[in-house]
Order: C-alpha cells, then sequence, then structure tokens
C-alpha cells in the first residue's frame, strides 16, 4: 500500500516538475526576467540560475516519474521547494508584486499579494510529497527496483 | 573431529559465496548510480548550453540616444561621452522605482554634459489595447513631444511617474493626463484636443514596433552605450551603479 502511494506522489510531484519546467524551456530570457524580479541574486548570478532552472525542473520531474535514483530527485525537490517558498516569502514580506513565475511567465503583477498564500501553499503541499518519497523512496513501478534490485539476505539458520 | 567441522565449513562456503555475490551487486550499483549520475550532469550541462544561447535578454539593438530620435525625449547633449537609452512603460511599477532613483541624477549629469539620456516610452502593459493607460500615456506623451520643446516634454515625463496610477487602476482619464501637459508647461490649446481624443495613439504602435524590433521584451531596459544595463540586485542597485558608471 505504502509503495502504491509512494508512487502516486512521484507521478504527482514529478509531472508538476515536468511541467512547469517545460513551459519556460523555450524561453530562456523571461525565465531569467522572472528570476531577476525576486530582487534576491545578485545581477551576475541570474542569468545562469534563470537558464538552468528549468532544464534542471524537468530533470527532476523525469528522474521522479521514471523512479530513477528516487531519493536523490526528491531530496533535490524539496530543497527547491524550500528555495522557492523562501523566495515567494521574501518578495511577499518586502512588498514586491511579481508574477512567482512558476509555470512561465514572471514579473510585475498588481494582484500577486492575493496569490502568495496560495503558492506557498501549493509549494509546501508538493515539499511535504517530496520530503515522504525522500524518506521513503521504495515505490511501485520505479527504475530503481529494475536496476538495483538487491539479492535478500537469508536470515537466520 | 573432521566430520563435526563439515557443516561448519559448508556454511563458511555459503556465507562466502553471499558475501562475493553483495560485493558484485554493490559494484555493480555504484557503476550504475556513477552513470546515472554523469547522464544527468551532462543533460543538465547541454541544457545550459542551449538555454544560454536562446537566451534573448542581451539580444536588444536598438539606436542610440539622439537629439533628433523620433521616439523619444532626450536629456544631455549629444556629445556627451556616455550614452543612455530607457525603454519604459508609463504604468510599469519597476520604471516608476527607476525613475524615482536615477532621475535627479540623470538630471545633474547631463546639464554637466557627462551623459545624454532618452527616455523612450512604449506600450508593453496595454497589449495594443487603445483604451489602456500604457497606450494613453505613451501616446500623450507624444503629442506633448511634438507640440513642445524637449525640456516641457520631459518635464511631462517625470510629472506621468509622480502620478504613476497603480497597475490595478483607477487609471486618470485623458483629461487628466491633459492636465499634467499643461502643468508641464504644454500650451492648452495645443495638447488638450489631441490628447482627448487620444490622437497619440498611431504614434504609440510605432513606438511599440520599433522598440520590440530591437528586441526590448521588459522594461525598464536600460542601454548604457548601446548594451543591455542589468547589474544590480535590486531597481535601487541598478540604478546606483548606473549613476557610478556615469561619473
Amino acid at each position: 500500500m505504502r509503495e502504491w502511494v509512494g508512487l502516486a506522489l512521484r507521478l504527482v510531484v514529478g509531472g508538476v516538475w515536468i511541467v512547469a519546467g517545460a513551459i519556460k524551456l523555450p524561453d530562456p530570457a523571461q525565465s531569467v526576467a522572472a528570476v531577476r524580479a525576486y530582487q534576491i541574486l545578485p545581477s551576475d548570478l541570474v542569468t545562469p540560475v534563470g537558464q538552468l532552472l528549468p532544464i534542471l525542473e524537468v530533470v527532476i520531474g523525469l528522474l521522479l516519474v521514471l523512479g530513477l535514483l528516487t531519493r536523490a530527485a526528491a531530496v533535490a525537490s524539496a530543497v527547491l521547494f524550500v528555495v522557492f517558498i523562501a523566495g515567494i516569502a521574501s518578495v511577499w514580506a518586502r512588498g514586491i508584486n511579481i508574477d512567482c513565475g512558476c509555470f512561465g511567465g514572471g514579473g510585475a503583477n498588481p494582484d500577486a499579494a492575493s496569490q502568495y498564500p496560495w503558492e506557498i501553499a501549493r509549494d509546501a503541499a508538493l515539499l511535504a510529497a517530496s520530503l515522504f518519497l525522500a524518506w521513503l523512496p521504495q515505490s511501485r513501478l520505479a527504475l530503481d527496483n529494475v536496476l538495483f534490485r538487491r539479492t535478500p539476505v537469508i536470515e537466520g539458520p | 573431529m573432521s566430520k563435526k567441522n563439515r557443516p561448519n565449513d559448508r556454511a563458511a562456503r555459503a556465507a562466502a559465496a553471499l558475501e562475493a555475490k553483495q560485493r558484485e551487486e554493490r559494484r555493480r550499483r555504484n557503476l550504475m548510480v556513477g552513470g546515472v549520475v554523469i547522464g544527468i550532469v551532462v543533460v543538465l550541462f547541454a541544457g545550459w548550453l542551449i538555454a544560454r544561447n536562446l537566451d534573448t535578454t542581451k539580444d536588444v539593438t536598438a539606436d542610440a540616444a539622439s537629439s533628433s530620435s523620433e521616439f523619444g525625449v532626450t536629456i544631455g547633449p549629444d556629445s556627451a561621452p556616455n550614452k543612455v537609452v530607457i525603454y519604459e512603460d508609463f504604468l510599469c511599477p519597476f520604471c516608476g522605482q527607476l525613475e524615482k532613483a536615477t532621475r535627479d541624477d540623470l538630471s545633474q549629469l547631463a546639464a554637466d554634459g557627462k551623459v545624454q539620456v532618452e527616455y523612450r516610452p512604449f506600450d508593453l502593459l496595454g497589449g495594443g489595447d487603445p483604451t489602456s493607460y500604457s497606450v494613453r500615456s505613451a501616446g500623450a506623451f507624444s503629442i506633448v513631444l511634438d507640440k513642445s520643446s524637449a525640456a516641457v516634454t520631459k518635464k511631462f515625463h517625470d510629472l506621468l511617474f509622480e502620478n504613476q496610477p497603480s497597475e490595478s487602476g483607477p487609471f486618470p482619464e485623458s483629461s487628466e493626463l491633459a492636465d499634467l501637459a499643461v502643468e508641464a508647461g504644454a500650451t492648452e490649446s495645443d495638447v488638450r484636443g489631441p490628447i482627448e481624443g487620444d490622437q497619440g495613439n498611431a504614434w504609440v504602435v510605432k513606438a511599440t514596433k520599433a522598440a520590440t524590433d530591437a528586441g526590448v521584451q521588459s522594461t525598464p531596459t536600460v542601454l548604457l552605450n548601446g548594451a543591455v544595463f542589468q547589474d544590480g540586485r535590486t531597481v535601487e542597485d541598478l540604478a546606483n551603479n548606473l549613476i557610478k558608471q556615469l561619473q
């Protein structure tokens, strides 16, 4: 049962990452602008981070959906969600109204303040799912099961 | 003695065989994980290289600042050693912040002949909607630019930012924009009719096309001597770093 829960969480979290990353892949300029709008990173870092994030998201999503290196992918996923929650909380606290750029877009958005709570809640739920997978990475229909099958240790005499 | 040992021997052999098998599995597992990790790193790196090539942030090739420009108002002499172009939308909040943070210094530097700054408003946020504030304000700017001096136009430009509405409204009527133009020093009989009739819209379409053709995708876009200037974590940082470059 627990392994089926793991499968479901892998598909949900991984699916969200793939969609979020794939939407941003074709337009790195927009992704860079979205990162810049948070006004957190120094300008030298904004460009590489903005360019790398979409591809990183897709890779993490694929690993989760395939169930490949599930624990490592889940840890990376959890770390990213913590960073995103911190970023959104930071702009919210500073009174900067921007589109979070989570699924493309980005930049100024007058209605942002009303969306921050829901965005943080969504990311927190996905963070919880990622932590669950990092804790119990065993799940059904995972490549890990095929690639890393272990010979069971015979116990007792 | 030897008879007694035999079962132990067998157990020891079995244990050794199992351990060898597990060792082999660990080795295989480590190789596999290593291979997958290397694959991931290669994909990330290749993806990053492609993203760098697709990133058009810095691909802005706009005409240099000039006092004879069709789409902007200029301060500072044509002979100034540094040229700055600022693409902006009168509704964009970051443009308003940049204005606030740079106006006094840029005006002073321009007056000292150290820089020529051209402000090029266009319609980014209105999406071409002729009733949007972005279009109406830029249109009013064009009418003042056409009918009045550069100094009056710059003053009107400043007043528009000082009275910048929130992006979610409410937005000033065009008649209120005409009031600001008159306050800036434009001759009322020249500008009120055209501004209230939103006659600047055609100019805004052309200015927006010129900006888009130049590669401008966001506002404010600041060009220092032809290159996109983005050095700064916050708008204030950006402003300070820009001024530093010009002093």
